[in-house]
């Protein structure tokens, strides 16, 4: 049965657009044929049990007419657009360029260099993205506050391949701690680079200056050296930077005032004596302006009253760099006056040895060969403890005890320098007895050198008198030694360094701690004789240091002549006691130059004197800085 | 670098982007000579595509922001023009599109590029060029020799990387 109703209204909205856009309404009858037609075609399965007659009923449709929009007035749209956005931006300055090195990689010496070994380009494997490159990244100062600058240093290549696309030509290739170092020269406006002697501290320094040029951070650059260094420089520009003008400050006045004013010179080489004398006699208004001031040997200004330290601070700088093996030989205030230079702390400052520590950590950067050359064969120190000879004994006994009677005798009146004169005598008689020449260290030296020479080895011996030198000079004829020491002129001394090094049966170098002690690379010898002590450890590692350093293949063997109960024994212990004391200044792991020399109270102290003077805290041993002054 | 310009005939771009918590996404690019060593850096402030831009994009919106959006500007902000566009981001190669530069990527643990046809080996380094344009890769082969045997594409993305990640330590990060 059905129930579809006769009729049925239906309410048909025809939406075209907006609903709200109706605009007639009307009722509509269907054609009941139609219904009948629907009845037959479609059966509802609703309502059967007829409970709703409702449903029973046709609806009545309804339908409301609406006219259509022809235009659509809102349609979603979207194109895309840029979206601004503001760019920040950093152009690098210009770098210098200099003409590229010859492809004869010799030096003047006839060393044979080569180029830094670039990375072996693969052929089959892909490159390992996990696997780490060897890199040295220069890292951006704590100083440098701006976001361009330190953009600029972050984006500088790593130091390895800029220096292997700069088709650097080196004797080595740099050790990973001289990269970091010099990353750290390049980056710092203030530093103070104190590696341990024979760590390549020249080097680093050149190639961060090269750098500098390079990049555009410095055009016009002076390094100041002690003046017997002067040739050892040129040579290490020569062979570390083939490419960069280097001129030194010679000749008369008038051509020395040309060169330190002269624009255009992007290296400029002078020694302190010319500096202080020079820049003084310069007015104001010509004032040269640098933009690195770079002090070798730095440890020459460490009187910040002295001429050289004023002048050296008055030289106009952005940048400035100080170089020393022994950044504190007698006083941790010796730092002190290196920061003034370095322009770290206020003028005539004294900070205490917690900010000198704190300093020392951001300005400083030192490495022992202990700490970073783990592999270079070891330096193997022997004292050789030797008994006088009678004709010593006698002699130095009998002057000993003169000497502590006229001491003792001169009461109150008594100073350092008497004391220290004691000192002197007793120890030149432990070199040799100079009414008979007896000499216990000349007879033990002998039988060394006749070992040596047998072996076709060289060694090098260190005295602080040139009359110790030139008197062992004929006892040592059989070995055909060579004397270098501050009566030897200048020009002679390269060409001293290059006979013993290139002549087989020149088996000995007798030289002077003063002239022999800093800057030169002898490390084609073997065996170093100290044959007395000098007053300050820091010196005598400098000394065995020409001879251990980078590029030693052999081990190193030191001996230390010290006779037994005498001036020297007691020296020795004075000293060595003392050797660690400002280790906590420069940190750990420094055990070879931190140190002190004597100060008077100690010196008195070797006579079971006591200091009487109220300058009994000054260091009385003769300053290594005169004696290089002195041999120059 | 006038007298570089001289001797040095090959320019190299370096883009990367970099995304900005909450703040959209950075992009940096650095000029470099054939050796690697920076002539002139770029950087944009961040960008953010909106709701309706991510609905709308879809897949396409990385390539969109970064390729045409941030590439495009970058390149039109340098004023040394570069001979290469190098990325590690394939959504950078969009950038090709717009520019008659090459552009490639590099091979990374990202993007894990193998060396087959279309690819192109520099160094230690596969290069992969935008499918529509294999072409780069035929022109570049021919200049391959400018650049120097032990030249590494990867490792000036590492620096504009940290160049990008400073400016954000430094300005955005306010």
């Amino acid at each position: 049965m059905s129930n579809w109703p006769n009729e049925a209204t239906v309410d048909a909205t025809v939406v075209s657009g907006n609903p709200e856009q109706s605009t007639t309404s009307e009722i509509l009858t269907i054609d009941p044929a139609l219904i009948a037609e629907a009845r037959r075609s479609t059966r509802v399965d609703v309502a059967q049990t007829g409970f709703n007659p409702a449903l029973g009923r046709l609806p009545t449709i309804e339908t409301q007419g609406y006219s259509l929009n022809t235009v659509l007035d809102f349609v979603p749209s979207w194109t895309a657009r840029r979206i601004p956005m503001k760019c920040i931006g950093l152009t690098l300055p210009d770098g210098m360029e200099f003409m590229p090195p010859k492809l004869d990689s010799t030096t003047s010496d006839g060393t044979q260099l080569r180029k830094i070994a670039p990375p072996k380009p693969e052929t089959s494997e892909p490159v390992d993205p996990d696997k780490p490159r060897k890199a040295t990244r220069i890292k951006p100062p704590a100083d440098a506050l701006s976001l361009q600058d330190r953009l600029f240093y972050l984006l500088q290549p790593p130091l390895e391949s800029w220096l292997a696309g700069q088709e650097l030509i080196m004797p080595f290739e740099p050790f990973a701690y001289q990269y970091e170092g010099i990353a750290w020269l390049f980056a710092s406006q203030a530093a103070l680079l104190a590696d341990e002697m024979g760590l390549g501290k020249t080097m680093q320094t050149i190639t961060a200056i090269r750098l500098l040029l390079r990049s555009g951070q410095a055009k016009r650059i002076v390094l100041i050296c002690p003046k017997p260094l002067i040739p050892n420089w040129q040579r290490e520009f020569k062979t570390w930077a083939e490419e960069l003008p280097v001129v030194t400050v010679e000749g008369n006045g008038p051509r020395r005032r040309m060169l330190w004013t002269m624009p255009g010179i992007p290296v400029l080489l002078a020694n302190y004596e010319l500096m202080a004398r020079d820049i003084a006699e310069i007015p104001d208004d010509e004032q040269p302006k640098f933009d690195l001031l770079v002090l070798d040997e730095a440890q020459r200004i460490k009187n910040r009253d002295s001429r050289t330290a004023e002048v050296a601070r008055s030289i106009r700088r952005r940048r400035s760099w100080a170089l020393t093996g022994t950044p504190i030989e007698n006083r941790p205030e010796e730092l002190g006056a290196l920061f003034e230079f370095m322009e770290v702390i206020p003028k005539a400052a004294s900070p205490d040895l917690r900010q000198l520590s704190k300093l020392a950590k951001k300005y400083i950067l030192r490495r022992t060969k202990d700490l970073v050359m783990k592999d270079m064969p070891p330096r193997i120190d022997r004292d050789a403890e030797l008994e006088l000879t009678d004709a010593q004994e006698l002699a130095y006994r009998t002057a000993e005890k003169e000497g502590v009677v006229q001491l003792n005798d001169l009461g109150d009146s008594i100073t350092v320098q008497h004391v220290f004169e004691l000192v002197l005598r007793l120890k030149q008689i432990t070199n040799y007895d100079p009414l008979t020449g007896e000499s216990a260290k000349l007879e033990r030296l002998m039988a060394d050198m006749e070992e040596i020479a047998a072996s076709g080895g060289k060694a090098i011996l260190f005295s602080q008198w040139t009359k110790t030198i030139d008197w062992l000079e004929p006892h040592l004829k059989e070995f055909n030694p060579l004397i270098y020491h501050g009566g030897v002129p200048t020009k002679q001394r390269e060409p001293i360094l290059a006979r013993f090094k290139a002549e087989p049966d020149k088996h000995i170098l007798l030289m002077s701690y003063g002239t022999g002690a800093v800057g030169l690379n002898l490390q084609f010898a073997g065996y170093v004789f100290l044959y007395d002590r000098w007053w300050n450890p820091a010196i005598e590692d400098q000394a065995i240091n020409r001879a251990h350093r980078i590029g030693v293949k052999n081990p190193v063997i030191v001996t230390r002549f010290i006779c037994k109960n005498t001036i020297e024994e007691r020296i020795d212990r004075v000293l060595r006691e003392k050797r660690e004391l400002f280790q906590a200044i420069l940190g750990d792991g420094d055990n070879e130059n931190v140190t002190l020399s004597m100060n008077a109270s100690e010196i008195f102290g070797l006579f079971d004197l006591k200091a009487r003077h109220k300058d009994g805290s000054k260091s009385i041993g003769p300053k290594p800085v005169k004696a290089i002054a002195d041999a120059a | 670098m006038s007298g570089a310009a001289k001797t040095d005939p090959l320019r190299l771009g370096f883009m990367e982007t970099m995304e900005v918590e909450g703040r959209g996404y950075i992009g940096g690019l650095l000029i470099t000579n054939q050796n690697g060593r920076p002539l002139e850096f770029q950087c944009t402030t961040p960008v953010k595509p909106n709701r309706t831009q991510e609905i709308l994009f879809g897949e396409t919106l990385r390539p969109w922001l970064l390729g045409e959006l941030i590439g495009c500007t970058l390149l039109d902000r340098v004023a040394i023009k570069p001979s290469l566009i190098v990325t590690s981001n394939l959504h950078l190669l969009e950038l090709r599109n717009h520019t008659h530069i090459p552009v490639a990527c590099t091979n990374d643990a990202r993007t894990k590029i193998a060396e087959q046809g279309g690819t192109l080996r520099i160094g230690g380094n596969i290069l992969r060029f935008h499918e529509a344009h294999g072409v780069d890769a035929e022109l570049l082969s021919k200049q391959k020799h400018l650049l120097p045997d032990s030249a590494d594409l990867a490792e000036p993305l590492e620096r504009v990387r940290e160049a990008l990640a400073e400016t954000i330590k430094t300005v955005f990060a306010r």
